[in-house]
């Protein structure tokens, strides 16, 4: 019979990295909510979700970077190998992501504080970045929920809802454009607005992003994202 | 792997009891560096002592499968003749005490035939320099092979193992009884020799597998549980058995 070996300090190790992962996780999806409620609600749940939103960007840097911390320690100490290594490399690969969903929930709310009512005021363009931003919530939280439950198989749909949304912020887009044209929206909004529709459109790429280390972590292998006119949501893997 | 140099056929082999290693298939390319990992009583050192014949030297040693080099059954060739074109390290540096640094390394000559006084001061040479050994032992080649460090005379074997001029060589471990300086100069001179010989090294380092050799090979019970290129066991194995292995998490 072999000998078993628990690893106890490693094992801690991970247990640890797994909990702040999955804490880094829950406050970045928090931070984006709350992000895209600036932009609907009345202005006193507003001002308070906008705090929130800044507290919680610097409350997922300080974790990110003490998940970084305690990568960098786990590989020091314990030479990780094959899953346990994917793991790590790859919590420090979203921690990355989900450092960027933070900041950019704080740019979010940071033009909507700037804008005032201007920035919830019904323009379709108005609606319409909106309707993105829950889609963004939507796409992160599956990307989230397939790296809490190690599904390496939801990837798939996860590139899959990027392309509609990629479709929206092209839309939204050109409609901002259009108003600022017709003068129905200042350009200094307009502009505003142009940024947030960026903001979410990248905010989806992150979840893709995320999707992609999941299957990484899971299976050893680094799916790629099609090639432009490709079919399927995949090229061969690398 | 493009081409074969070494490879083990239906390889079988036990100390008189039950099996040490059960059907072994594996593959050696050429100028490439192979480990074999695995816990203790694996087989692993028994495999490889297979791969030169000297397993058969046991008492109950028995052997069955084949062994090709170039294509060619070793076990059905001079064993004295195999043993020249596959050199062996061991874990423990056993250089021959009584000798001096030049005579360790000319004593592999004069096994191999009749050389000119020429031949021997340059081959000496050589695989003082291929081992790694020549700038620190150039200036009291005729002192005692004793006087050497532990790091220093597990060099010295190996260039005792290749001034035989071998095809192949197996290393047992021999690392393991050398601190990390020595270590580390052993561990470049596989990376060098590799360029050269066919390289085959047991090792319970699993960094150090990871750090010098192209293929690795996981034994468990006597078995091949599992060959693939070096970043492939340590990055996705296949086998679970690998991964519990190679992740520290039995042995």
């Amino acid at each position: 019979m072999p000998i078993v070996a628990e690893r106890k300090a490693f094992s801690a190790g991970l247990d640890e990295l797994n909990e702040n992962m999955a804490t880094l996780a829950e406050l970045a999806k928090l931070s984006i909510r709350k992000a895209v409620a600036t932009l609907e609600t009345r202005p006193e749940a507003i001002a308070s979700d906008g705090r929130d939103v800044f507290a919680l960007d610097q409350e997922i840097y300080a974790l990110k970077q003490q998940v970084v911390k305690g990568c960098v320690d786990l590989i020091a100490l314990h030479a990780p190998v094959a899953k346990d290594l994917r793991l790590i490399t790859t919590s420090l690969e979203i921690s990355t992501d989900l450092d960027r969903i933070g900041r950019y929930s704080r740019d979010i709310v940071e033009i909507s504080n700037l804008l005032g009512e201007e920035a919830r005021s019904p323009t379709a363009a108005n609606v319409d970045l909106v309707r993105l931003g829950n889609l963004a919530i939507d796409i992160v939280d599956r990307a989230l929920t397939a790296f809490a439950a190690r599904d390496a198989e939801a990837v798939a749909d996860i590139v899959r809802r990027d392309d509609p949304i990629d479709d929206l912020h092209d839309k939204v887009f050109r409609e901002i454009i259009e108003r600022m044209t017709d003068h129905s929206i200042s350009p200094r909004a307009g502009a505003e607005f142009v940024l947030i529709n960026r903001y979410f459109e990248r905010l989806a790429d992150h979840a893709v992003n995320i999707g992609l280390h999941v299957t990484y972590m899971v299976t050893g292998v680094r799916p790629r994202v099609k090639a432009e006119g490709a079919k399927g949501p995949f090229g061969d893997p690398s | 792997m493009d081409a074969t140099k070494m490879a083990a056929v239906g390889l079988s082999a036990s100390y008189g009891r039950g099996p040490a290693i059960t059907d072994i298939n594996l593959e050696f390319g050429p100028n490439s560096a192979t480990a074999i990992i695995g816990p203790s009583g694996c087989g692993k050192s028994t495999f490889i002592r297979c791969l030169n014949r000297m397993h058969e030297t046991a008492p109950r040693a028995t052997v069955t499968g084949k062994v090709f080099l170039d294509g060619e059954d070793i076990y059905e060739q001079d064993p004295t003749a195999v043993r020249r074109r596959i050199g062996m390290v061991f874990q423990r540096p056993n250089p021959f005490a009584t000798m001096t640094i030049f005579d360790n390394v000319a004593a592999a000559l004069r096994f191999n035939g009749r050389h000119s006084r020429e031949e021997t001061d340059k081959i000496v040479y050589e695989s003082l320099q291929a081992a790694a050994l020549w700038e620190e032992v150039k200036d009291h080649l005729f002192a005692g092979a004793t006087s050497l460090s532990g790091g220093q005379q597990q060099r010295l074997c190996i260039a005792r193992a290749l001034a035989a001029q071998p095809e192949v060589l197996l290393m047992d471990e021999p690392c393991s009884a050398l601190d990390p300086i020595s270590t580390a100069k052993v561990e470049d001179l596989i990376f060098t020799l590799k360029r050269t010989y066919t390289v085959i090294i047991v090792t319970h380092n699993m960094q150090q597998a990871a750090r010098v050799a192209d293929r690795t090979a996981f034994f468990y019970l006597g078995k091949l549980i599992e060959v693939n290129d070096t970043k492939e066991i340590f990055e996705r194995p296949k086998e679970k058995l690998t991964e519990g292995y190679v992740s520290g998490r039995f042995g």
